[in-house]
């Protein structure tokens, strides 16, 4: 290690520069050749005389560019079947390129940079052993497929990454046929390995299947009940556990890192030390080798046995679920990578199989080593300095004025709890956690525990918020149904990154939560059109006590009202809506976001001699009945608009209008919804024109259903 | 596997390896003593090694401390911390620096971002301080790696491939018998299936 202590940059002493003699014999002495960095750093050496360090660029002179550093190998790979000659030198040449690529590439168009970083050996050893795309390869979540990425022929295409019409920063079987199986949310790869590898045998095909799942992925259920259903049937794959002791993210709190959540974890560490096991180990191979000869299966078994006991605690877990437990095994060192592999595919029949590969987040870029949160999502950065480009606004996230609001809620009440999935970060807990340590819970990746969990606490009387995005909620819906709503238990969800979220595309998308929500029979669903109104409804759920109650904000920051003071809201009525601008013969109800794209409109279309109605609903359930009744009889036309798919605020208004005999006059309703496909990912911006739901897109449906077609083609080009 | 000699030996740990990086090897820096052993029968745990260190460090040219290169004084505050920093990194950085001296310029900019960051978490920079008072400069990627802790880790990694070796012969050796006629599993029956069609 100390080899690296001085290739790394921070070498102060006068090393640099001095008798290259003396450190040649130092490289060549040094037997921790599983070592990337000092191995490139000893080939460096006979050349140069400083210290190289590592850097964005491989250039030997250790310099930091911004363009793009020189990477002869990887120049000459376009696809795996490429890699298929070389040496095992010139695969690790290769990795260390791949790790400058990433780096570069990362810098520019910003998108996960720990986890690509951390797989880049192992991406290397699982092309050169087998055959994408026959052979199938998934990764779980797929955020950290980068170097995947750039394998498999999209190595031009990387600095369209997570931008519009570009490449998708999760693996998307649309784009290429190398990526099996669409990723985003976690914990699916092993399900959808068993399911390749059962096809494939139904088929009679010969592919081999290894999915790649991560140790935070692993604490997921569907985890499980894949690895259990794999036992069970006996195929063959193969399952990489990818295991870098970050389970939550980001892997650290506000104050530091965090030990992994929950307790596989020191599970998969004891895995990872257990010397005094091995001398047991090497007496019982010992006793086995002796009875010998006939006495051949009955040995077999006693050392399956003696594996059991002596491999720890841990691996007899996969062990009982039925996998052949391999491991650990140095995720960085290409040289037992390959061995393992290979000797795993050429074993005719395996069963399913798990690989305990060790990595480290960030591995290779000592900013994204030192850093709390290994980099795991940055936006635009100097690889020079590790500095990210982070461009200052006006107003905070909404994520951040939630945790405040909460804080302020839990101040005034000692029973408000907050429960999250391992996303301290993205849902803002992290704040309450160093504010409130005890009454932050988090569950690691299981929304179907975190809801029915905080369906138990709020049984005892406490106040439960569940932070869990709009989109990962879908996995807890039977728990809300039926364990929440079902029994009318009070908990609080607060949906964050509702409606289309930019560059993490239709995965990470909360287009359906409005309508899932809202169909059920004791839900109170709200939804704030600015930050004032998400600190008040923050307040309304924690007031709310005989009910379950939701409410949802976009991703994005805030429009700049003013807030309340000391973050405390307080409770709206509960079913009563607003109105912001008066107006004439057309009204816009909008709900949630999409508030702020109606005042938009308006003032569009104020100077062509026509004034809106504005209204913000704020609840969808229970509805602003006497709002709807007045805005349905003042007004020729009126408009719904959410940001979210059918079935929901506007179906909901609809349904009302009917049977209220509101639709049975001149009355025109016309709701404005995401459309019914996927977003692709891209900038918000560029999203919202897709969508049709821009503040144009609202003017140009006034003016048509007016039937002024000339006006609304004319706002359209103004665009 | 730590023979003690005056040459550089493959030892686990970090801190004695350092020092005979340094250019001039200084007559007042004992060669590693020979009664020190680090290397313990297994089962003994390994001995934090930093008590030792003190004993062997002598030096009469020190490296410049994080303090020097940013010239500030050592009880400088934050904010004379950026400020010596933001200077030399504006002086220092590739992109601005003389082509002649690129190098130079270059090697002195990682030494005072990396000083810079030492002293700017004021977790690290205590720890840092500390190192500094007992005369020993790291750096930082080493420093954090020094512990007990990591001497087993390394000590374990070495013992991992012996396991998964033993592991993957195990499992050669289970190939043979595992789809033998009494292996009624979903996965056995069509790979015999297989066999037999192919």
């Amino acid at each position: 290690m100390a080899l690296c202590a001085f290739a790394f940059p921070g070498n102060l002493s006068k090393a640099v520069g001095a008798d290259p003699q003396k450190h040649t014999t130092l490289c060549s002495q040094w037997l921790r050749g599983t070592d990337l960095q000092c191995q490139f750093y000893c080939k460096n050496k006979q050349v140069r005389k400083r210290a190289a360090g590592v850097c964005a660029s491989l250039s030997e002179r250790g310099e930091y560019h911004s363009q793009r550093p020189p990477t002869p190998l990887l120049d000459t790979i376009n696809y795996p079947i490429h890699m298929k000659n070389l040496s095992t030198k010139e695969l690790k040449q290769l990795a260390d390129e791949l790790r400058s690529d990433v780096i570069f590439n990362v810098s520019k168009t910003g998108g996960h940079l720990g986890s690509s970083l951390g797989v880049i050996e192992l991406t290397v050893a699982l092309h050169y052993v087998f055959n994408a795309p026959r052979d199938r390869i998934l990764w779980d979540v797929g955020h950290q497929s980068y170097p995947h990425k750039i394998l498999t022929g999209r190595r031009d295409k990387m600095h369209t990454l997570r931008q519009t019409n570009g490449l998708s920063g999760f693996t998307k079987r649309s784009e290429s046929d190398y990526d099996c199986f669409g990723a985003g949310h976690s914990s699916t790869t092993i399900s959808a390995g068993l399911g390749m590898a059962v096809g494939r045998d139904l088929k009679g095909r010969k592919n081999n299947v290894v999915a790649v799942i991560g140790d935070g992925a692993m604490t997921a259920g569907q985890a499980y009940e894949a690895m259990n259903n794999a036992g069970y049937l006996d195929s063959d794959m193969i399952v990489i556990l990818n295991d870098n002791k970050q389970v939550s993210l980001p892997t650290a709190n506000l104050d530091g890192p965090i030990p992994p959540v929950g307790a596989l974890s020191s599970a998969l560490s004891r895995l990872q030390s257990n010397r005094p096991l091995r001398e047991l180990r090497e007496v019982a191979k010992g006793v086995t080798k002796q009875i010998g000869g006939p006495m051949h299966e009955i040995a077999a078994k006693v050392d399956e046995y003696a594996r059991g006991m002596i491999s720890g605690s841990g691996s007899t877990l996969f062990e009982e679920l039925g996998l052949y437990y391999i491991g650990p095994v140095d995720g960085h060192s290409i040289d037992d990578l390959i061995a393992i592999l290979k000797e795993v595919k050429s074993t005719q029949t395996t069963g399913p199989v798990l690989i305990h590969v060790v990595t480290e987040k960030g591995r290779g870029y000592p900013y994204a080593e030192k850093a709390a949160d290994k980099y795991h999502g940055v936006a635009k950065f100097d690889p020079a300095t590790g500095k990210q480009f982070k461009s200052s606004a006006p107003t905070q996230s909404y994520t951040t004025y939630f945790a405040e609001a909460l804080i302020a809620e839990a101040e005034a009440d000692k029973d408000v709890v907050a429960i999250h999935a391992a996303m301290g970060g993205g849902t803002g807990l992290n704040l309450f956690l160093r504010r409130f340590p005890t009454r932050c819970f988090d569950v690691g990746i299981a929304e179907q525990h975190a809801v029915t969990f905080a369906a138990g606490l709020a049984c005892e009387g406490l106040k439960p918020f569940c932070a869990i995005y709009s989109s990962f909620i879908q996995r807890a819906y039977d728990q809300v149904v039926h364990d929440v709503d079902l029994q009318k238990l009070p908990v609080r969800f607060a949906m964050d990154r509702a409606g289309l979220v930019g560059a993490d595309g239709p995965t990470h998308c909360g287009a359906f939560d409005v309508t899932f929500m809202a169909c059920l029979p004791n839900m109170v669903v709200m939804a704030p059109s600015d930050e004032a109104e998400l600190f008040h409804m923050v307040a309304t759920a924690a007031a709310i006590d005989d009910r379950p109650s939701c409410f949802r904000y976009p991703r994005g920051n805030g429009v700049g009202v003013e807030l309340p003071p000391g973050n405390k809201g307080i409770p709206l009525e509960v079913g009563k809506g607003r109105i912001l601008i008066e107006g004439e013969r057309v009204a816009l109800l909008g709900y949630g976001s999409a508030v702020q794209s109606c005042l938009a409109a308006a003032a569009l279309v104020e100077p062509r001699g026509l004034r809106l109605t504005v209204a913000d609903a704020r609840f969808c359930k229970p509805l602003d009945h006497a709002l709807i009744r007045s805005l349905a009889k003042s007004h020729e036309i009126l408009i719904t608009v959410e940001e979210g798919s059918i079935g929901g605020f506007g179906s909901h208004v609809a349904q009302f209008m009917a049977l209220d005999g509101l639709l049975d006059d001149k009355l025109k309703w016309r709701p404005l919804v995401l459309p019914d496909r996927y977003i692709d990912h891209g900038s918000p911006v560029d999203q919202m024109m897709q969508a049709g739901l821009t503040s144009s897109h609202i003017a140009a449906t006034v003016f048509n259903v007016l039937g002024k077609a000339r006006e609304a083609l004319e706002i359209m080009s103004e665009v | 596997m730590c023979c003690i000699s005056g040459v550089i030996i493959p030892i686990t740990d970090p801190c004695f390896s350092f020092f005979p990086t340094r250019p001039d090897p200084h007559p007042n820096i004992i060669s590693f003593p020979a009664s020190v052993s680090f290397r313990v029968r297994p089962g003994v745990p390994h001995r934090p090694v930093k008590s030792i260190l003190n004993d062997t460090v002598q030096f009469s040219s020190d490296p410049p401390s994080f303090y020097d290169l940013l010239g500030i004084p050592e009880t400088g505050n934050l904010l004379e911390i950026k400020q010596a920093y933001k200077q030399l990194a504006r002086k220092y950085h590739p992109d601005v620096s003389p082509p002649d001296q690129v190098e130079e310029y270059t090697k002195r900019f990682i030494q005072v971002q990396e000083a810079y960051e030492t002293l700017s978490d004021p977790r690290r920079r205590a720890l840092y301080d500390r190192d500094l008072a007992k005369g020993i400069h790291f750096a930082f990627s080493a420093r954090r790696r020094i512990g007990l802790e990591f001497d087993e880790q390394m000590e374990d990694k070495n013992e991992w491939k012996s396991r998964w070796e033993s592991q993957l012969s195990h499992l050669k050796k289970r190939s043979m018998y595992k789809d033998s006629g009494d292996n009624m599993s979903w996965g056995a029956r069509m790979r015999r299936q297989r066999n037999e069609s192919s």
